[in-house]
This record gives C-alpha cells, structure tokens and sequence, in this order.
C-alpha cells in the first residue's frame, strides 16, 4: 500500500472510488481471521447458566465413572483444577491417593479419641444423644449444632468449597451435600452456592469471569498465557484472558504489570508534566486538546504541528515518524549517578506521556464514535442513504479506536525493551502506525468531507501496520520468543 | 451463640486448672470478667530460651462466635521475638489465624504459644526488624530478648553493658521503652540509636 496517501483527500476524484471501493475489507475481517489477525483468539464468552451446564457436565462425568456422590466429585475437581480424566485415570491407579489428595479422606486414620466418641461433642462440652452427631471421612464426630454454627460462620467469611473438619490439625474438607444437610437457613444455603460456584468458576483454568465492575459474564478459553485479547458481550470491556488486565497486546501479562505499577508511583510527577493544554508553538497561543488526532492546527495562526513533539507536523509526513522514538544519549555511560537517575526520568516520561497521550486521545475519539453515530443516525432518518450507505464511517472510528489502542500499548512494551536492532525495528514499525493513525485520526473527525475511498484506503494502511507490528512482536509463548528475528 | 462460647470457656477453664502444667507452673489463666469473654493468661519464658525465669502476661479475648473462630490474644508483657510484634504484642501463630480448629482449646493454644518462644519462625515474621536480627545476629538477639525478658518479665539475667546503653540515654531525657527499643533496632550502636531518636523528634 503506497505510503503517499496522505491527509491531501482533495485531490481524490470520483475515479479512484471503485478502485478502492474494492479494499472494502472491513466487512471481510470476519473471514479467517485466524490468518490476517495476529491477535486471533478461540474464546467464548458464556452466561452463568451455560457454565453451570459445563461445570455439571465435569460433575456427572466424575460421578458416573467412579461411582462417587456429586458432591464428592465436586471436591475432587476443585483440588484438581477441573481435569476430569486425570482424576479418572489417577483414580484407576490408586484411588486413596486422589482421595487424601482432594482432601475427602484423612492422610492417617483418625486417632484424636476425643473427637471419635460420642458421648460429649469436643466443640460445645453439650451431650446430645447419640444420633445427633455426624462427621467427615475422617470420623471425627461432632453434634449437629455445632456443625451447623461451623458452616454459618465459615459461610459468613466467605468460604465455601474449603471448609474443613473442625478438629485440630484434620484437613478434611465438607463437601457440599454434608453442608446443605446441617445448614437450617435457606437464605445461607442460597450463599453457599453462590460462592461455591464463584470459586468453582476461579479454580478452572478455562473459565474467568469479566473484570467489568457488576458483570456476570464468563469467558471461555483453552489457553491461558501471553498478551489474549477477550471482548465482553455483556459490558464490551477488552480484558486479557490470562490475567485479566485491560488487554494489552504487544507487551505481556507480567510487563504490563510492572508497567502499571510504576505508573501508579510516579504518577504525580508525570501528571504535573503532561499537562492537558500546550501552547502553539508558533503564535504561543493556548491550545486544548478537544480531539483525538495528534496533528493539531491552530486556531489562531493555522498552523500544522504535531501535539506529542510540538514539531511542525510537514516533517512527519514522511516517512519517518520522529516522534515516538526515544532517543537514549550515548555519552549517558560518562555521566554522574545524578545525571543517571535525570536520564532514566526522562526516558521514563517520554513513554509514559506519549502512553498517557493515547489513553486520552482514546477518550476523546469514544465521544466521536458517540456523535457519529448519532450523525449517521440523522442522515439515515433525512432519507440521506440507508445505514449500510454510511457504515463505513462507523467502521472507520471503530477501526482508528482499534489501532490506536494497540499503539497505546505498545509504549510499555517499547520502555522494557533492550537497546538493540530488535528496539529500532519495533520503534521504526510503531513510527509508521502512530503516522498511519493519525492521518487516519484526522479523516474520521472530518469523515464527511473525506473521500469515501480515501479514507478506507486509509484504515487499510493503518490496520495493515498494526497487524506487521502485531505479528512481529506479539509473543504468545507458544511459539518460541524472538519468532520474529527474521524479518 | 454467646451460650456456647461461655459454657466452652467455663469447660476450659477447668480444664486448665487441672492441667498438670498448671501444677507445674508452666501456665495460668484467671478470669477478668464475669461474662466469660476476658482472661488473662500467663506462661513461663521456656528453660534453655532467653526467655527463661520470665513470665509473660496474655490478654485473651474470646469472640462472640468462639470455638467456630480463634481467640484473639497477644502479650500484653513487651518481648523481644521474631512472630511477636515489639510494639503491640500481636501474634503471628497460624492457629490463631485460619488454622484455628473449633475443637482447639485454650489450653492448646496457650501451650503452642509457649512453643513458639522454644522455636520461632522467623521466615513468617510479625515484626521485621526483630526477625532480621534474629537471622543475622542470632547471638546478639539472644541477648537483646533476654535483657527485654529481664526488663519486662522479671528474667534473672540482666545485662550490664546494655542497661549501661540504655542509662546512657535515660540521663539525655529519652523515654525508658523509647531507648530500649531504638537501642535493640540499632543493635546496641549508641550511635545510631541517639540519631534514630533524635532525628524522629525533630
């Protein structure tokens, strides 16, 4: 794609329309996806009732191939992360083992006398009579009263699948039917199975739940490492399904992490740097940043600059997109201590302004979206064209939303990176898309009087660099890293 | 609830005065209320420690929903240990925390914490600086817990050189405690511990 299809939309006539009208693309995303989306994840996003179809599914497949109570088997899975076969196999072998495993049976036979007698119960000093003691497994024997008091309490804390016997130093835990049975209040019982099927959902290492504050969501996966991207159907939130962050393509779940961290501890320093209004670098006049694209003219003086680096924004039309890259000072090894710690300061804030930058520019770019929609909304109510007419500026801001959040990410991923070729090829490709969304940025918020063509061969260009830059960098560690040295 | 809970303690309570340790004098509980709810226990610094020929007073508070959760106890006498915090005598022992057993006993528990002064467990520590001490300089903890055992627990063994520390600091108008505790963070270092001190009031 030519790298010349700039922001001058002008020169575009009708004839370049079917050319490009070709690229459509953005309705194609969907076909095989697993090829041009290097960001390509199989996950489901499921409702409670479908996972609790699938986790009884486990349960009855446990409990009709050992013969053990539901129940039972619910405590098996828990202790052994949901792997059905592995306990039927392990379970052929050497059925004790899996039980004092999960915690159903004792290690030892029980010798606490105190606790096996039923003459007086060892936690209340009550006697009631005989029948109205019951215990676990491990015959540890206590009055009914007692357990009930015992599940109450532990219910109230929060605990559910790991209640245990109550005598000293037994780790048997009560499985569910035990529970319910000594529990009188329904409203408990109802709790206890919430929070049994909330801690059934955490221990399974192909469920978690979405992160969105009140969502009841549960997403569905079969692999659970490096940077997967999952987008909620109930609140749309894009969270990472091995860790549960924001997603956060290129960089990786334990990056991101470190990266947050710092950002919460420097905050205030950086805060007091990334001010929100900068001043025209050519008339001085204060600017307020009211849109998402990065190429700012002035209000006053019309001047073209750039908002990250306050440069003239005809330099970044070319090729190289300055910008974004940091420049590490060679002479840094000569330096003092103090001069060290200013440098690593002032590495530190040119990626997390530029990160800092895009995270707001996301912000302003969703109000866009918002009134876009309602624009088409009212073109399509004025008998203005159909909403197929228009989708393709709905796409457009969707796709720049897209592009421009992987670009935000990429500004952790590029901090933690070691000096090296490998650094400059990623600062070269993050160049050229944050150059590439920008142009892009530009057209959506003046869509109407972009050339239809002429913006979709923009988001063509834009999409295409993110996806090289994903390919290149995103390493899922099921591949060996450094998969992309070659290019 | 709150019926359980006192009868459980009157059983223990007895139960305790049994005791053959009771006999022994390795132990003691007296009750501070009429409810049940506060006691006071009392063990013997353990022989072989630098805790011996000290007793160590425990306030014991018994929760509403005791024996389904733990006691809360913690030394109201000031030692010098790695799962005891120096300020506020707070316990770091798991069967106080959530391997606490509903069939465990007061008896049990006051046993275990005798324990703990025979063993600590300094990689699970409640007080950080006592715990680094305790790791590094294990000959100079033995006998900053032993001058806080003779200084609180009516120890035996005073230490001449570290009393003399302390002294020193008393005669600059420093708070008895206040010294103690700066001088054993510090490892006895005068100076260091007069900086600490100093700076802090500033």
């Amino acid at each position: 794609m030519s790298a010349e299809s700039d922001m001058e939309y002008s020169d575009n006539d009708g004839d370049d329309y079917d050319y490009y009208g070709e690229h459509d693309d953005c309705d194609m995303e969907t076909v095989d996806r697993s090829k041009s989306d290097p960001e390509y994840f199989i996950y489901s996003c499921l409702k409670v009732e479908e996972v609790e179809k699938l986790l009884n599914e486990s349960i009855e497949l446990l409990s009709n191939s050992l013969q053990v109570t539901p129940s039972l088997a619910k405590v098996m899975l828990h202790a052994y992360e949901w792997n059905a076969q592995e306990i039927i196999n392990k379970y052929k072998e050497n059925a004790n083992e899996v039980l004092v495993y999960s915690r159903v049976k004792p290690r030892v036979a029980s010798l606490s006398q105190a606790s096996t007698s039923r003459a007086v119960c060892a936690v209340c000093a009550n006697t009631p009579p005989i029948h109205k003691y019951s215990a676990l497994a491990c015959g540890h024997y206590f009055c009914n009263d007692c357990w009930a008091m015992h599940f109450e309490v532990q219910i109230t804390q929060g605990v559910s699948n790991t209640i245990q016997c109550m005598a000293q130093d037994c780790e048997v835990r009560a499985p569910e039917d035990f529970v319910i049975s000594h529990v009188p209040k329904s409203t408990l019982r109802e709790r206890y199975q919430q929070f049994m099927f909330k801690d059934h959902v955490k221990s399974h290492p192909q469920l978690r739940f979405c992160p969105g504050p009140n969502c009841q969501w549960i997403f569905r996966a079969w692999v659970r490492e490096g940077a997967r991207r999952v987008e909620c159907r109930g609140c749309e939130l894009i969270t990472c399904f091995s860790c549960g962050a924001p997603h956060h393509a290129p960089t990786d779940c334990s990056t991101i992490r470190r990266w947050l961290t710092k950002c919460a501890d420097d905050s205030e320093t950086a805060n007091y740097i990334s001010a929100h209004t900068k001043d025209c670098p050519k008339c001085q006049i204060c600017i307020e940043k009211n849109g998402g694209c990065n190429h700012m003219q002035c209000g006053a003086c019309r001047f073209d600059f750039c908002w990250v680096c306050l440069g003239d924004w005809k330099a970044h039309g070319s090729e190289y997109y300055e910008c974004s890259r940091y420049k590490e000072d060679p002479n840094l090894a000569n330096d003092s201590q103090h001069a060290q710690a200013r440098e690593a300061l002032k590495k530190y804030l040119h990626y997390y302004e530029r990160w800092e930058n895009h995270a707001r520019s996301l912000k302003l770019e969703e109000q866009t979206l918002a009134s876009l929609k309602s624009r088409i909304n009212q073109k399509v109510m004025a008998g203005e064209g159909t909403w197929i007419d228009w989708q393709y500026l709905w796409d457009a801001a969707r796709l720049l939303k897209r592009c421009r959040y992987t670009l935000q990410y990429t500004y952790p991923f590029a901090y933690y990176m070691e000096v090296g070729p490998r650094k400059e090829l990623f600062e070269y490709q993050q160049a050229q898309l944050e150059a590439e969304i920008e142009n892009l940025s530009w057209k959506v918020e003046r869509a109407e009087t972009t050339h239809r063509g002429d913006l979709e061969n923009q988001m063509d260009i834009a999409e295409k660099r993110r996806t090289t830059l994903l390919k290149d960098f995103l390493e899922l560690n099921t591949n060996v890293a450094s998969s992309s040295s070659k290019v | 609830m709150a019926n359980i809970a006192a009868k459980r303690i009157k059983r223990e309570f007895k139960e305790v005065m049994k005791s053959e340790e009771v006999a022994g004098g390795a132990i003691k509980l007296e009750l501070l209320d009429n409810s049940w709810t506060e006691l006071q226990g009392e063990i013997a610094g353990p022989p072989d420690t630098p805790y011996e020929g000290g007793t160590f007073l425990l306030e014991i508070k018994v929760p509403e929903t005791y024996p389904f959760n733990p006691p809360k106890i913690r030394f109201m006498t000031k030692i010098w240990h790695p799962n005891v915090s120096s300020v506020t005598g707070a316990i770091c022992l798991d069967i106080l925390k959530d391997q606490w057993a509903a069939a465990l006993t007061l008896r049990t528990v006051l046993l275990s914490i005798q324990a703990l002064l025979s063993a600590a467990e300094p990689n699970d520590p409640q007080d950080a600086v006592v715990a680094k001490q305790y790791k590094e300089n294990p000959t100079l903890f033995a006998l900053t817990a032993r001058h806080w055992t003779h200084a609180y627990a009516g120890g035996p063994a005073a230490i001449r050189d570290f009393d003399a520390k302390v002294q020193r600091l008393l005669d600059m108008g420093v708070d008895e405690h206040q010294a103690r505790v700066a001088l054993s963070t510090y490892d006895w270092e005068l100076e260091r511990a007069t900086e600490q001190l100093f700076n802090r009031e500033e």
